[in-house]
């Protein structure tokens, strides 16, 4: 089903070298114009709902509540002419919007390829991922990066595909620049690109997906392409850095479908994760040992737990009408600060923490090799998907960190043998006089 | 005992002042700054404005949030009753405000005069008018909140203006309006009138400003800022810097109020309302500067348990993270902030500051008290 957007990527995004002198562009606000209409017609539709629907991590919301709003949202696109004659300038994209959301909420179950890293933060959202399409009833295929033999497929979440096998999903495994080969006859509606940080990577992937007929794309970016700011939080349409990798990707996919997403995702928790998030704050805590974090310790992170992501992508496979031609946010609905998320590890490990907070240059140390996060504010809010998708966040940190600690423990982890060489050269300096 | 005396009050022979710079209608006040909208009406939202004037009391209304709200009700076609001891001038012109604007207002906003500690009085004079819905915009305990309950059995609605001061200090933030409140906080006030609305079964709607800036502040906000610039002085900020904090346009939030009357989304809810954004310390130093055209200042971090400031506070903000998610009420309310923060701490600055009005004299005290510390560790 054809749409005819014709929105310009390029105006999608603020750029270093272009006056911003608004925060969202045309075309952003247009969509948050529709979203705003979307979002409080659809709360009249639920009025005795409506309280719940904001409800934020630490009272989660139900999950049926959450496709309830979600099938509300596809048929309430197709309604309100007045709204349409309040705001001439988006009656064009929002009557091909509605008219193609009438047919998208029959057609269901789609056939979704997700194109997955081998290693790093970012693995454990496909897997998430396709085991919640999987539980709704969709296809799915997972294409991980390499070798199946490879020792990469020994840590989780790859030593855990069975889970998605026998879910009924398919996997393989391959280089994504011969995906064509791969995958050959087969066809998709919906293909994620959860692996490229960059063009060369992602676009043989996209190139193919659109040939052979995909109709909506989503790549998984990063929040780290935002430029720093003295007014958090980072917000879809802000400022990024032209030279990032990912933001090459997400205009050249603007280009190509009709239907994309880019989501920015930051940290996050969940079992199955390939890298250390948590597990860096129990090492310490567990073992009685300092907790060293650089600079004052007030910097601004957001810590998601995985599933919050899953259901953020599976909402825009399944309102592709809504999501396409969006950028989202991918983080949980809070903050944390990082010594808050220190004290946060502790209770959940129902211990005592010591915290101690340095300066990595005093010191001579390397923040980013001696600490996981960064070391300054770092903080997107998932704006778009509240407002465009209806999308609400489940994380809850004090009580999901509870059952991350219980894991931990369980797998072994709180007995084996590590060292701590960074952490023991911070502590030493930090017992040196200071000369005046 | 004070006799109820309703005062239509009359247009005093103030002086006018040039009304070249914004009205208070969102009209922009530079060509350079961008519209976000030009409308009064939220975008997008199914609110329907309640169509029959209403006889509405507000608790205040001379000083700050009611100076602008007042207005915006009064525009409405509401009766609007202001309940002051009278102590400040009833109304005043308002810089940027025409004369014909001025003059309409005046002529349509009255007065009742009284002290709302003064019970007996607040219920006789409250049931002997009669009011459909109040606006309590300077009330601080829930004692002084029943007399006018107890005078109004068939009020509509109580509108209140409490405080994001009630959250309990977290590190996992922005506040939401159900997480914890801090039953011991300064503002505990706020949250016993809430509990007593709630408990009461009053329609009621509670709105929680975090800080509030904006031309004719007495909370000296902004005005800490452009006194320093103003001298060319260094910004003293304590710690880090990076302490995020958020700041709401006072036009914003009477935008707000008026959101919420008669707004059925609004009945016995509780919304955070501020900014769009949040902002560091030093962030909002530098935006001052850049909404009032001073150069970018220079900022000094100090350890504030180094000194001894005696009874003065040597930074106007809490430090500490403190900021809430407005997200309740921009989905529920179709209400959304107009001003982002250099474009509002720059209307704050034409109209109030740079014309050479404020209202706590420069005290650069405990400034020197910093600045003549760090001099001695640098020599």
């Amino acid at each position: 089903m054809e749409m005819a957007i014709n929105s310009s990527p390029k105006d999608l995004y603020l750029l270093q070298s272009e006056t911003a002198g608004s925060h969202l562009t045309q075309d952003q606000e247009t969509k948050n114009s529709m979203a705003t209409l979307v979002t409080s017609s659809s709360s009249l539709v639920f009025s005795s709902h409506s309280s719940k629907l904001y409800s934020p991590s630490l009272s989660p919301l139900p999950r049926l509540s959450l496709s309830l709003f979600s099938q509300s949202l596809s048929s309430s696109l197709s309604i309100s002419p007045s709204f349409l004659a309040q705001n001439p300038t988006v009656s064009r994209k929002s009557v091909s919007v509605s008219a193609f959301t009438v047919k998208a909420s029959a057609t269901g179950k789609k056939k979704v390829l997700i194109v997955n890293t081998n290693s790093g933060g970012h693995a454990v959202i496909g897997f998430y991922f396709a085991k919640e399409l999987l539980g709704s009833g969709h296809e799915v295929t997972i294409f991980t990066v390499g070798e199946e033999s490879s020792d990469k497929m020994k840590k989780p979440p790859f030593n855990r595909f069975s889970e998605i096998v026998s879910a009924g999903g398919a996997t393989v495994w391959g280089d994504p620049a011969d995906i064509g080969k791969v995958l050959e006859g087969k066809e998709f509606d919906v293909v994620l690109d959860n692996n490229g940080k960059d063009l060369d990577a992602v676009r043989p992937v996209a190139d193919w997906a659109k040939s052979s007929g995909a109709k909506q794309f989503l790549f998984i970016s990063s929040a780290g392409i935002y430029k720093p700011t003295d007014e958090p939080p980072h917000v879809e349409g802000e400022l990024v850095k032209a030279d990032a990798g990912h933001v090459g990707v997400e205009k050249y996919i603007s280009e190509i479908f009709e239907i994309w997403s880019a989501f920015r995702p930051q940290y996050m928790i969940g079992s199955g994760n390939n890298k250390d998030c948590e597990e860096w704050f129990f090492d310490r805590i567990v073992r009685g040992r300092p907790v060293p974090i650089p600079g004052s310790g007030m910097q601004l992170t957001n810590i998601a737990h995985v599933r919050d992501l899953s259901s953020m992508l599976t909402l825009a496979v399944e309102n592709p009408a809504a999501a396409g031609g969006n950028i989202f946010n991918c983080v949980s609905d809070r903050a944390v600060t990082l010594n808050g998320m220190a004290k946060l590890c502790a209770q959940a490990a129902g211990l005592p923490v010591e915290i101690v907070n340095y300066d990595p240059k005093a010191v001579g140390v390397d923040a980013k090799k001696a600490f996981p996060f960064r070391n300054m504010h770092f903080y997107a809010e998932p704006q778009a998907a509240k407002e465009i998708l209806g999308w609400s966040g489940t994380t809850n940190l004090p009580e999901d960190l509870k059952e991350r600690f219980n894991e931990y423990v369980k797998i072994g982890r709180d007995k084996k043998e590590i060292k701590f060489e960074l952490d023991d050269k911070i502590l030493e300096s930090l017992k040196v006089p200071v000369a005046v | 005992m004070a006799s109820l005396v309703v005062v239509q009050h009359k247009q005093p022979s103030s002086a006018v002042l040039p009304s070249s710079f914004s009205d208070f209608n969102g009209a922009r006040l530079t060509a350079s700054v961008q519209y976000k909208r030009k409308l009064w009406q939220p975008k997008g939202a199914l609110h329907v404005t309640a169509s029959s004037a209403k006889k509405i009391l507000i608790m205040g209304g001379t000083r700050f949030i009611g100076v602008f709200l007042s207005r915006l009700l009064v525009k409405e076609g509401h009766q609007v009753t202001l309940f002051t001891r009278g102590k400040a001038p009833i109304t005043q012109q308002l810089p940027g405000e025409s004369e014909a604007d001025f003059a309409d207002f005046s002529s349509k906003i009255l007065h009742l005069k009284g002290d709302r500690k003064d019970f007996e009085f607040v219920k006789s004079s409250l049931s002997a008018e009669g009011f459909d819905v109040v606006y309590d915009i300077n009330g601080r305990e829930a004692l002084e909140v029943e007399p006018i309950l107890d005078a109004l059995p068939s009020l509509e609605q109580y509108i209140y203006c409490s405080s994001a001061g009630v959250y309990l200090k977290t590190d996992y933030l922005p506040h939401f309006e159900v997480d914890a409140v801090d039953p011991k906080s300064r503002h505990k006030g706020k949250l016993e009138t809430e509990s007593l609305l709630e408990s009461r079964g009053v329609n009621y709607t509670s709105l929680r400003p975090v800080y509030i800036y904006g031309p004719l502040n007495y909370n000296p906000v902004e005005e800490w800022f452009f006194h320093r610039l103003k001298a060319g002085r260094p910004i003293p900020i304590p710690n880090s810097g990076i302490q995020v904090t958020q700041l709401g346009h006072v036009k914003d939030l009477a935008r707000a109020f008026v959101q919420v009357l008669g707004n059925e989304k609004a009945s016995k809810q509780i919304f955070n309302i501020s900014g769009e954004k949040y902002v560091t310390f030093d962030g909002l130093a530098k935006a001052c500067a850049k909404a009032a055209g001073f150069p970018e200042p220079e900022i000094i971090h100090f350890n504030p348990k180094e000194f001894d400031f005696g009874k003065k506070k040597p930074f106007p903000f809490r430090d500490q993270h403190f900021f809430t998610s407005i997200e309740k009420a921009k989905s529920l309310l179709g209400w959304k902030p107009e001003f982002d923060l250099v474009e509002g701490l720059a209307d704050s600055y034409n109209l109030d500051f740079g014309r050479g009005t404020f209202r706590k004299e420069a005290d650069f005290e405990t400034d020197d008290i910093i600045l003549g510390k760090s001099l001695v560790l640098q020599s």
